[in-house]
Protein backbone atom coordinates (compact mmCIF):
# COMPACT_ATOMS: atom_id res chain seq x y z
CA UNK A 1 0.00 0.00 0.00
CA UNK A 2 1.60 3.21 -1.13
CA UNK A 3 1.61 6.33 1.01
CA UNK A 4 -0.27 8.42 -1.54
CA UNK A 5 -3.20 5.98 -1.41
CA UNK A 6 -3.87 6.96 2.20
CA UNK A 7 -6.40 9.64 2.99
CA UNK A 8 -5.25 12.89 4.56
CA UNK A 9 -6.89 11.89 7.82
CA UNK A 10 -4.92 8.63 7.92
CA UNK A 11 -1.66 10.44 7.18
CA UNK A 12 -2.24 12.90 10.01
CA UNK A 13 -3.08 10.05 12.37
CA UNK A 14 0.04 8.15 11.34
CA UNK A 15 2.30 11.16 11.89
CA UNK A 16 0.64 11.76 15.26
CA UNK A 17 1.04 8.12 16.31
CA UNK A 18 4.68 8.17 15.17
CA UNK A 19 5.31 11.29 17.20
CA UNK A 20 3.82 9.73 20.37
CA UNK A 21 5.73 6.48 19.79
CA UNK A 22 8.97 8.43 19.35
CA UNK A 23 8.39 10.24 22.65
CA UNK A 24 7.57 6.99 24.47
CA UNK A 25 10.68 5.34 23.03
CA UNK A 26 12.82 8.26 24.20
CA UNK A 27 11.14 8.00 27.61
CA UNK A 28 12.00 4.30 27.84
CA UNK A 29 15.61 4.89 26.77
CA UNK A 30 16.43 7.89 28.96
CA UNK A 31 14.00 7.35 31.81
CA UNK A 32 13.36 9.96 34.46
CA UNK A 33 15.95 11.97 36.34
CA UNK A 34 13.48 12.77 39.06
CA UNK A 35 11.87 16.13 39.77
CA UNK A 36 14.20 19.07 39.24
CA UNK A 37 14.07 21.29 42.31
CA UNK A 38 16.66 23.79 41.11
CA UNK A 39 14.77 25.02 38.08
CA UNK A 40 12.34 27.79 38.99
CA UNK A 41 10.39 28.73 35.84
CA UNK A 42 9.07 31.94 37.39
CA UNK A 43 12.64 33.17 37.69
CA UNK A 44 12.63 33.59 33.93
CA UNK A 45 10.53 36.67 34.69
CA UNK A 46 12.60 37.87 37.61
CA UNK A 47 14.20 41.25 37.27
CA UNK A 48 17.88 41.53 38.14
CA UNK A 49 19.01 45.15 38.47
CA UNK A 50 21.56 45.86 35.74
CA UNK A 51 22.32 49.30 37.02
CA UNK A 52 21.20 50.20 40.53
CA UNK A 53 19.61 53.63 40.79
CA UNK A 54 17.86 54.83 43.90
CA UNK A 55 16.28 58.29 44.02
CA UNK A 56 14.40 59.50 47.09
CA UNK A 57 14.00 55.98 48.37
CA UNK A 58 12.47 54.77 45.11
CA UNK A 59 14.25 51.92 43.34
CA UNK A 60 14.67 53.18 39.78
CA UNK A 61 17.20 50.50 38.84
CA UNK A 62 17.57 49.74 35.18
CA UNK A 63 16.68 46.12 34.60
CA UNK A 64 15.33 43.91 31.86
CA UNK A 65 11.81 45.38 32.04
CA UNK A 66 13.15 48.93 31.74
CA UNK A 67 15.24 47.80 28.75
CA UNK A 68 12.11 46.36 27.11
CA UNK A 69 10.14 49.52 27.87
CA UNK A 70 12.79 51.72 26.31
CA UNK A 71 13.06 49.33 23.37
CA UNK A 72 9.28 49.37 22.87
CA UNK A 73 9.21 53.17 23.10
CA UNK A 74 12.12 53.56 20.69
CA UNK A 75 10.65 51.08 18.23
CA UNK A 76 7.18 52.68 18.40
CA UNK A 77 8.63 56.14 17.86
CA UNK A 78 11.03 55.00 15.14
CA UNK A 79 8.47 53.05 13.11
CA UNK A 80 5.69 55.61 13.42
CA UNK A 81 7.85 58.66 12.73
CA UNK A 82 9.71 56.90 9.94
CA UNK A 83 6.47 55.85 8.26
CA UNK A 84 4.87 59.24 8.80
CA UNK A 85 7.86 60.99 7.19
CA UNK A 86 7.68 58.94 4.05
CA UNK A 87 3.94 58.65 3.59
CA UNK A 88 3.58 57.94 -0.11
CA UNK A 89 0.43 58.28 -2.13
CA UNK A 90 0.93 54.76 -3.34
CA UNK A 91 1.77 52.92 -0.11
CA UNK A 92 4.05 49.91 0.17
CA UNK A 93 3.20 46.99 2.43
CA UNK A 94 4.67 48.41 5.64
CA UNK A 95 2.89 51.70 5.13
CA UNK A 96 -0.35 49.89 4.35
CA UNK A 97 -0.03 47.88 7.57
CA UNK A 98 0.65 50.99 9.67
CA UNK A 99 -2.17 52.85 7.93
CA UNK A 100 -4.46 49.96 8.72
CA UNK A 101 -3.41 50.06 12.38
CA UNK A 102 -3.77 53.84 12.44
CA UNK A 103 -7.22 53.54 10.91
CA UNK A 104 -8.09 50.94 13.56
CA UNK A 105 -7.11 53.31 16.38
CA UNK A 106 -8.75 56.30 14.70
CA UNK A 107 -12.04 54.94 13.49
CA UNK A 108 -12.61 51.78 15.48
CA UNK A 109 -11.10 52.33 18.93
CA UNK A 110 -11.56 56.10 19.16
CA UNK A 111 -14.33 56.77 16.65
CA UNK A 112 -16.38 53.79 17.72
CA UNK A 113 -16.60 54.88 21.36
CA UNK A 114 -16.07 58.64 21.46
CA UNK A 115 -17.25 61.43 19.26
CA UNK A 116 -16.50 65.00 18.34
CA UNK A 117 -14.15 67.01 20.52
CA UNK A 118 -13.65 64.20 23.04
CA UNK A 119 -12.48 61.89 20.25
CA UNK A 120 -10.02 64.48 18.94
CA UNK A 121 -8.68 65.12 22.46
CA UNK A 122 -8.17 61.47 23.38
CA UNK A 123 -7.11 60.01 20.05
CA UNK A 124 -3.33 60.51 20.59
CA UNK A 125 -3.59 58.86 24.01
CA UNK A 126 -5.62 55.88 22.77
CA UNK A 127 -3.50 55.42 19.65
CA UNK A 128 -0.28 55.60 21.68
CA UNK A 129 -1.69 53.07 24.14
CA UNK A 130 -2.44 50.69 21.29
CA UNK A 131 0.87 51.09 19.49
CA UNK A 132 3.00 51.13 22.67
CA UNK A 133 1.37 47.98 24.05
CA UNK A 134 1.40 46.32 20.64
CA UNK A 135 5.11 46.94 20.10
CA UNK A 136 5.81 45.88 23.70
CA UNK A 137 3.91 42.63 23.14
CA UNK A 138 5.51 41.95 19.77
CA UNK A 139 9.12 42.44 20.83
CA UNK A 140 8.28 40.04 23.66
CA UNK A 141 8.32 37.23 21.08
CA UNK A 142 11.76 38.01 19.72
CA UNK A 143 14.55 36.17 21.57
CA UNK A 144 16.96 38.80 22.88
CA UNK A 145 20.15 38.32 24.90
CA UNK A 146 18.70 39.66 28.13
CA UNK A 147 18.81 36.69 30.52
CA UNK A 148 21.69 38.08 32.58
CA UNK A 149 21.91 35.33 35.26
CA UNK A 150 22.78 32.83 32.53
CA UNK A 151 25.39 33.39 29.85
CA UNK A 152 26.38 31.76 26.59
CA UNK A 153 29.67 31.82 24.79
CA UNK A 154 29.57 33.19 21.27
CA UNK A 155 32.98 33.37 19.54
CA UNK A 156 34.69 33.77 22.87
CA UNK A 157 32.42 36.54 24.12
CA UNK A 158 30.26 35.83 27.13
CA UNK A 159 26.85 37.30 26.44
CA UNK A 160 23.60 36.88 28.35
CA UNK A 161 21.48 33.96 27.24
CA UNK A 162 18.76 34.64 24.69
CA UNK A 163 15.33 34.76 26.24
CA UNK A 164 11.77 35.74 25.55
CA UNK A 165 10.51 38.44 27.84
CA UNK A 166 7.79 41.03 27.59
CA UNK A 167 7.45 44.26 29.51
CA UNK A 168 3.69 43.70 29.52
CA UNK A 169 4.22 40.33 31.25
CA UNK A 170 5.21 42.28 34.35
CA UNK A 171 2.34 43.63 36.48
CA UNK A 172 3.97 47.02 37.09
CA UNK A 173 3.79 48.09 33.48
CA UNK A 174 0.11 47.32 32.72
CA UNK A 175 -0.75 48.66 36.17
CA UNK A 176 1.02 51.97 35.52
CA UNK A 177 -0.81 52.33 32.21
CA UNK A 178 -4.09 51.36 33.87
CA UNK A 179 -3.57 54.03 36.52
CA UNK A 180 -3.12 56.64 33.80
CA UNK A 181 -6.30 55.41 32.12
CA UNK A 182 -8.21 55.28 35.42
CA UNK A 183 -7.27 58.78 36.45
CA UNK A 184 -7.80 60.10 32.92
CA UNK A 185 -11.34 58.93 32.55
CA UNK A 186 -12.37 60.26 35.97
CA UNK A 187 -10.78 63.61 35.15
CA UNK A 188 -12.58 63.67 31.79
CA UNK A 189 -15.87 62.76 33.50
CA UNK A 190 -15.45 65.55 36.06
CA UNK A 191 -14.50 67.98 33.30
CA UNK A 192 -17.63 67.04 31.33
CA UNK A 193 -20.13 67.02 34.21
CA UNK A 194 -18.58 68.77 37.24
CA UNK A 195 -17.59 66.89 40.40
CA UNK A 196 -21.03 66.30 41.92
CA UNK A 197 -22.89 65.55 38.71
CA UNK A 198 -20.14 63.18 37.59
CA UNK A 199 -20.40 61.05 40.72
CA UNK A 200 -24.20 61.28 40.51
CA UNK A 201 -23.97 59.96 36.97
CA UNK A 202 -22.48 56.73 38.34
CA UNK A 203 -25.97 55.81 39.51
CA UNK A 204 -27.85 53.99 36.78
CA UNK A 205 -30.91 55.77 35.42
CA UNK A 206 -34.33 54.72 36.70
CA UNK A 207 -33.38 55.03 40.39
CA UNK A 208 -34.88 58.51 40.90
CA UNK A 209 -37.62 57.19 43.19
CA UNK A 210 -35.34 55.00 45.30
CA UNK A 211 -34.76 55.86 48.95
CA UNK A 212 -31.37 57.39 49.85
CA UNK A 213 -30.06 54.27 51.60
CA UNK A 214 -30.67 52.22 48.48
CA UNK A 215 -29.01 54.88 46.39
CA UNK A 216 -25.95 54.86 48.64
CA UNK A 217 -25.79 51.06 48.42
CA UNK A 218 -25.94 51.16 44.62
CA UNK A 219 -23.36 53.93 44.63
CA UNK A 220 -21.03 51.78 46.72
CA UNK A 221 -21.44 48.94 44.20
CA UNK A 222 -20.46 51.39 41.47
CA UNK A 223 -17.44 52.50 43.50
CA UNK A 224 -16.34 48.88 43.77
CA UNK A 225 -17.00 48.37 40.08
CA UNK A 226 -14.82 51.36 39.17
CA UNK A 227 -12.06 50.19 41.54
CA UNK A 228 -12.11 46.70 40.08
CA UNK A 229 -11.42 48.19 36.66
CA UNK A 230 -7.92 48.98 37.97
CA UNK A 231 -7.33 45.27 38.50
CA UNK A 232 -9.27 43.91 35.52
CA UNK A 233 -7.69 46.17 32.93
CA UNK A 234 -4.13 45.65 34.12
CA UNK A 235 -4.37 41.97 35.03
CA UNK A 236 -6.06 41.06 31.73
CA UNK A 237 -3.04 42.28 29.79
CA UNK A 238 -0.45 41.10 32.26
CA UNK A 239 -1.94 37.62 32.75
CA UNK A 240 -2.44 37.04 29.04
CA UNK A 241 1.14 37.93 28.24
CA UNK A 242 2.58 36.05 31.22
CA UNK A 243 0.49 32.96 30.47
CA UNK A 244 1.58 33.05 26.84
CA UNK A 245 5.24 33.29 27.77
CA UNK A 246 4.91 30.55 30.41
CA UNK A 247 3.25 28.29 27.84
CA UNK A 248 6.08 28.90 25.40
CA UNK A 249 8.60 28.29 28.17
CA UNK A 250 7.02 25.01 29.27
CA UNK A 251 6.36 23.72 25.77
CA UNK A 252 9.79 24.78 24.59
CA UNK A 253 11.42 22.46 27.14
CA UNK A 254 10.67 23.95 30.53
CA UNK A 255 8.26 21.18 31.43
CA UNK A 256 10.77 18.46 30.53
CA UNK A 257 13.44 20.14 32.66
CA UNK A 258 11.07 20.73 35.57
CA UNK A 259 9.83 17.14 35.71
CA UNK A 260 13.22 15.67 34.78
CA UNK A 261 11.68 13.63 31.95
CA UNK A 262 13.71 14.54 28.88
CA UNK A 263 11.43 12.57 26.55
CA UNK A 264 8.58 14.91 27.41
CA UNK A 265 10.43 17.60 25.44
CA UNK A 266 9.91 15.67 22.22
CA UNK A 267 6.20 15.68 22.93
CA UNK A 268 5.87 19.35 23.88
CA UNK A 269 8.37 21.00 21.53
CA UNK A 270 6.18 20.98 18.36
CA UNK A 271 3.38 22.50 20.43
CA UNK A 272 5.63 25.44 21.26
CA UNK A 273 5.49 26.43 17.58
CA UNK A 274 1.71 26.28 17.54
CA UNK A 275 1.49 28.42 20.68
CA UNK A 276 4.08 30.84 19.30
CA UNK A 277 2.01 31.41 16.15
CA UNK A 278 -1.11 31.79 18.29
CA UNK A 279 0.55 34.33 20.59
CA UNK A 280 2.17 36.42 17.86
CA UNK A 281 -0.71 36.15 15.42
CA UNK A 282 -3.57 36.79 17.79
CA UNK A 283 -2.93 37.46 21.48
CA UNK A 284 -0.34 40.23 21.11
CA UNK A 285 -2.56 42.34 18.84
CA UNK A 286 -5.82 41.40 20.52
CA UNK A 287 -4.64 42.41 24.00
CA UNK A 288 -3.34 45.77 22.75
CA UNK A 289 -6.66 46.32 20.99
CA UNK A 290 -8.70 45.33 24.05
CA UNK A 291 -6.70 47.59 26.37
CA UNK A 292 -7.12 50.63 24.11
CA UNK A 293 -10.77 49.87 23.34
CA UNK A 294 -11.70 49.45 27.02
CA UNK A 295 -9.97 52.75 27.75
CA UNK A 296 -12.07 54.41 25.06
CA UNK A 297 -15.21 52.80 26.49
CA UNK A 298 -14.35 54.03 30.02
CA UNK A 299 -13.80 57.58 28.78
CA UNK A 300 -16.99 57.39 26.72
CA UNK A 301 -18.91 56.15 29.75
CA UNK A 302 -17.51 58.93 31.93
CA UNK A 303 -18.62 61.72 29.58
CA UNK A 304 -21.98 60.11 28.79
CA UNK A 305 -25.04 61.58 30.49
CA UNK A 306 -25.81 58.48 32.49
CA UNK A 307 -24.82 54.84 32.55
CA UNK B 1 -6.17 51.69 45.15
CA UNK B 2 -6.37 50.00 48.54
CA UNK B 3 -6.23 46.60 46.88
CA UNK B 4 -3.02 47.49 45.12
CA UNK B 5 -1.65 48.91 48.32
CA UNK B 6 -2.39 45.63 50.09
CA UNK B 7 -0.53 43.68 47.45
CA UNK B 8 2.42 46.02 47.69
CA UNK B 9 2.63 45.77 51.47
CA UNK B 10 2.03 42.03 51.50
CA UNK B 11 4.78 41.32 49.03
CA UNK B 12 7.49 43.95 49.23
CA UNK B 13 9.65 44.36 46.18
CA UNK B 14 12.61 42.03 46.23
CA UNK B 15 11.28 40.14 49.23
CA UNK B 16 10.29 37.15 47.12
CA UNK B 17 13.29 34.95 46.70
CA UNK B 18 13.45 31.64 44.94
CA UNK B 19 10.54 30.34 46.99
CA UNK B 20 7.50 30.92 44.79
CA UNK B 21 6.49 33.43 42.19
CA UNK B 22 4.69 36.04 44.27
CA UNK B 23 7.12 38.66 42.93
CA UNK B 24 5.27 38.26 39.61
CA UNK B 25 2.24 40.07 41.01
CA UNK B 26 4.00 42.59 43.20
CA UNK B 27 4.19 45.94 41.46
CA UNK B 28 7.39 47.91 41.67
CA UNK B 29 7.01 51.64 42.00
CA UNK B 30 10.28 52.29 40.19
CA UNK B 31 9.18 50.27 37.18
CA UNK B 32 5.83 52.04 37.17
CA UNK B 33 7.63 55.38 37.05
CA UNK B 34 9.77 54.09 34.20
CA UNK B 35 6.60 52.97 32.42
CA UNK B 36 4.98 56.37 32.84
CA UNK B 37 8.10 58.14 31.62
CA UNK B 38 8.55 56.02 28.50
CA UNK B 39 4.82 55.98 27.71
CA UNK B 40 4.37 59.72 28.09
CA UNK B 41 7.51 60.40 26.07
CA UNK B 42 6.29 58.08 23.33
CA UNK B 43 2.89 59.74 23.33
CA UNK B 44 4.44 63.21 23.18
CA UNK B 45 6.66 62.31 20.20
CA UNK B 46 3.91 60.49 18.31
CA UNK B 47 1.46 63.33 18.92
CA UNK B 48 3.97 65.90 17.72
CA UNK B 49 5.63 64.07 14.85
CA UNK B 50 3.80 60.98 13.70
CA UNK B 51 0.02 61.26 13.99
CA UNK B 52 -0.47 64.68 12.35
CA UNK B 53 1.65 63.67 9.37
CA UNK B 54 -0.13 60.36 8.92
CA UNK B 55 -3.51 62.06 9.23
CA UNK B 56 -2.49 64.73 6.75
CA UNK B 57 -1.29 62.15 4.25
CA UNK B 58 -4.46 60.09 4.66
CA UNK B 59 -6.66 63.17 4.27
CA UNK B 60 -4.68 64.17 1.20
CA UNK B 61 -5.13 60.75 -0.31
CA UNK B 62 -8.83 60.68 0.55
CA UNK B 63 -9.20 64.04 -1.18
CA UNK B 64 -7.18 62.81 -4.16
CA UNK B 65 -9.39 59.76 -4.47
CA UNK B 66 -12.54 61.85 -4.17
CA UNK B 67 -11.21 64.28 -6.79
CA UNK B 68 -10.23 61.43 -9.08
CA UNK B 69 -13.68 59.90 -8.78
CA UNK B 70 -15.28 63.28 -9.51
CA UNK B 71 -13.00 63.82 -12.48
CA UNK B 72 -13.69 60.33 -13.78
CA UNK B 73 -17.42 60.86 -13.42
CA UNK B 74 -17.13 64.21 -15.13
CA UNK B 75 -15.20 62.78 -18.07
CA UNK B 76 -17.58 59.85 -18.27
CA UNK B 77 -20.49 62.28 -18.43
CA UNK B 78 -18.71 64.33 -21.05
CA UNK B 79 -17.86 61.35 -23.17
CA UNK B 80 -21.42 60.11 -22.92
CA UNK B 81 -22.65 63.48 -24.07
CA UNK B 82 -20.13 63.44 -26.87
CA UNK B 83 -21.23 59.98 -27.87
CA UNK B 84 -24.88 60.99 -27.84
CA UNK B 85 -24.05 64.03 -29.95
CA UNK B 86 -22.01 61.94 -32.36
CA UNK B 87 -24.85 59.43 -32.63
CA UNK B 88 -27.32 62.21 -33.30
CA UNK B 89 -25.03 63.65 -35.94
CA UNK B 90 -24.54 60.27 -37.53
CA UNK B 91 -28.30 59.75 -37.62
CA UNK B 92 -28.75 63.18 -39.15
CA UNK B 93 -26.05 62.51 -41.74
CA UNK B 94 -27.62 59.19 -42.61
CA UNK B 95 -31.00 60.83 -42.99
CA UNK B 96 -29.47 63.51 -45.17
CA UNK B 97 -27.75 60.92 -47.32
CA UNK B 98 -30.98 59.00 -47.71
CA UNK B 99 -32.72 62.23 -48.59
CA UNK B 100 -30.08 63.09 -51.19
CA UNK B 101 -30.26 59.66 -52.77
CA UNK B 102 -34.05 59.83 -52.87
CA UNK B 103 -33.95 63.27 -54.37
CA UNK B 104 -31.34 62.23 -56.95
CA UNK B 105 -33.43 59.24 -57.87
CA UNK B 106 -36.49 61.43 -58.20
CA UNK B 107 -34.74 64.02 -60.34
CA UNK B 108 -33.26 61.28 -62.52
CA UNK B 109 -36.73 59.90 -63.05
CA UNK B 110 -38.03 63.36 -63.87
CA UNK B 111 -35.19 63.98 -66.30
CA UNK B 112 -35.85 60.67 -67.99
CA UNK B 113 -39.56 61.38 -68.31
CA UNK B 114 -38.86 64.84 -69.65
CA UNK B 115 -36.35 63.55 -72.14
CA UNK B 116 -38.81 60.95 -73.35
CA UNK B 117 -41.52 63.55 -73.67
CA UNK B 118 -39.20 65.88 -75.51
CA UNK B 119 -38.11 63.15 -77.87
CA UNK B 120 -41.69 62.25 -78.61
CA UNK B 121 -42.51 65.90 -79.24
CA UNK B 122 -39.50 66.31 -81.54
CA UNK B 123 -40.47 63.26 -83.48
CA UNK B 124 -44.00 64.55 -83.89
CA UNK B 125 -42.63 67.88 -84.95
CA UNK B 126 -40.33 66.34 -87.54
CA UNK B 127 -43.09 64.14 -88.80
CA UNK B 128 -45.40 67.12 -89.15
CA UNK B 129 -42.72 69.10 -90.96
CA UNK B 130 -42.11 66.23 -93.35
CA UNK B 131 -45.80 65.89 -93.96
CA UNK B 132 -46.03 69.61 -94.66
CA UNK B 133 -43.13 69.48 -97.09
CA UNK B 134 -44.72 66.59 -98.87
CA UNK B 135 -48.01 68.40 -99.13
CA UNK B 136 -46.37 71.56 -100.43
CA UNK B 137 -44.34 69.60 -102.94
CA UNK B 138 -47.47 67.81 -104.08
CA UNK B 139 -49.30 71.05 -104.45
CA UNK B 140 -46.46 72.56 -106.45
CA UNK B 141 -46.31 69.55 -108.73
CA UNK B 142 -50.01 69.68 -109.32
CA UNK B 143 -49.74 73.36 -110.17
CA UNK B 144 -46.98 72.62 -112.58
CA UNK B 145 -48.95 69.78 -114.14
CA UNK B 146 -51.95 71.96 -114.33
CA UNK B 147 -49.94 74.66 -116.10
CA UNK B 148 -48.43 72.10 -118.44
CA UNK B 149 -51.85 70.71 -119.22
CA UNK B 150 -53.16 74.22 -119.89
CA UNK B 151 -50.28 75.06 -122.19
CA UNK B 152 -50.69 71.78 -124.02
CA UNK B 153 -54.37 72.37 -124.24
CA UNK B 154 -53.83 75.81 -125.69
CA UNK B 155 -51.32 74.48 -128.15
CA UNK B 156 -53.56 71.65 -129.19
CA UNK B 157 -56.57 73.95 -129.47
CA UNK B 158 -54.55 76.37 -131.68
CA UNK B 159 -53.56 73.57 -133.86
CA UNK B 160 -57.14 72.38 -134.06
CA UNK B 161 -58.80 75.76 -134.70
CA UNK B 162 -55.78 77.13 -136.55
CA UNK B 163 -55.99 80.39 -134.96
CA UNK B 164 -54.59 81.81 -131.92
CA UNK B 165 -56.82 82.73 -129.24
CA UNK B 166 -56.46 86.06 -127.55
CA UNK B 167 -55.46 85.81 -124.11
CA UNK B 168 -58.90 86.49 -122.62
CA UNK B 169 -60.51 83.80 -124.66
CA UNK B 170 -57.67 81.51 -124.01
CA UNK B 171 -57.93 81.94 -120.36
CA UNK B 172 -61.61 81.47 -120.21
CA UNK B 173 -61.45 78.41 -122.34
CA UNK B 174 -58.69 76.82 -120.37
CA UNK B 175 -60.37 77.44 -117.11
CA UNK B 176 -63.59 75.98 -118.44
CA UNK B 177 -61.71 72.95 -119.65
CA UNK B 178 -59.72 72.47 -116.57
CA UNK B 179 -62.66 72.75 -114.27
CA UNK B 180 -64.06 69.80 -116.09
CA UNK B 181 -60.90 67.70 -115.71
CA UNK B 182 -60.54 65.69 -112.49
CA UNK B 183 -57.01 65.89 -111.24
CA UNK B 184 -57.60 64.07 -108.04
CA UNK B 185 -56.62 60.74 -109.53
CA UNK B 186 -53.45 62.29 -110.86
CA UNK B 187 -52.62 63.76 -107.53
CA UNK B 188 -53.06 60.35 -105.97
CA UNK B 189 -50.81 58.62 -108.55
CA UNK B 190 -48.27 61.43 -108.25
CA UNK B 191 -48.09 61.01 -104.46
CA UNK B 192 -47.69 57.26 -104.80
CA UNK B 193 -44.87 57.69 -107.24
CA UNK B 194 -43.00 59.93 -104.92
Amino acid sequence: MSLSALSTKMKVLLVFAGWIAFAIALGLIFGSDGKNEDFQPQNEFKLEPWLGIKIAGIDLSINRAVFYLVLASALTIFVMVWISKRMAEKPNRTQTAIELAYDLTKNNITGGNLDGKIATRWFPFLATLFFFIWFSNMIGYIPLPTNTPESINILGAEIPAFALYAATANISIPLALTLVVWISYHVEGIRAHGVFRYFASWLPSGLEDMNPIGKVAIFMIEVVSHSVRLISLSVRLFANMLAGHLLLLFMGGGLAVLLGIAALGALTFPMAFAFYVFEVGLVATLQAFIFATLTAIYIGGAVAESH
Amino acid sequence: MTLIGDIVTLVPVGAAQNEGGSFLVSPSLGLMIWTLATFLFTMYVLKKLAFPRIQEALDKRAKLIADSIDAAQQSKKESEELLAEYRARLKEAREQADDIVARARKSADTAKAEATKEGVAKREELLAAARRDIEAETRRSLERIRKEVADLTVLTTEKVVRRSLDSDDQKRLVDEALSEVDFSALAGSEANKN
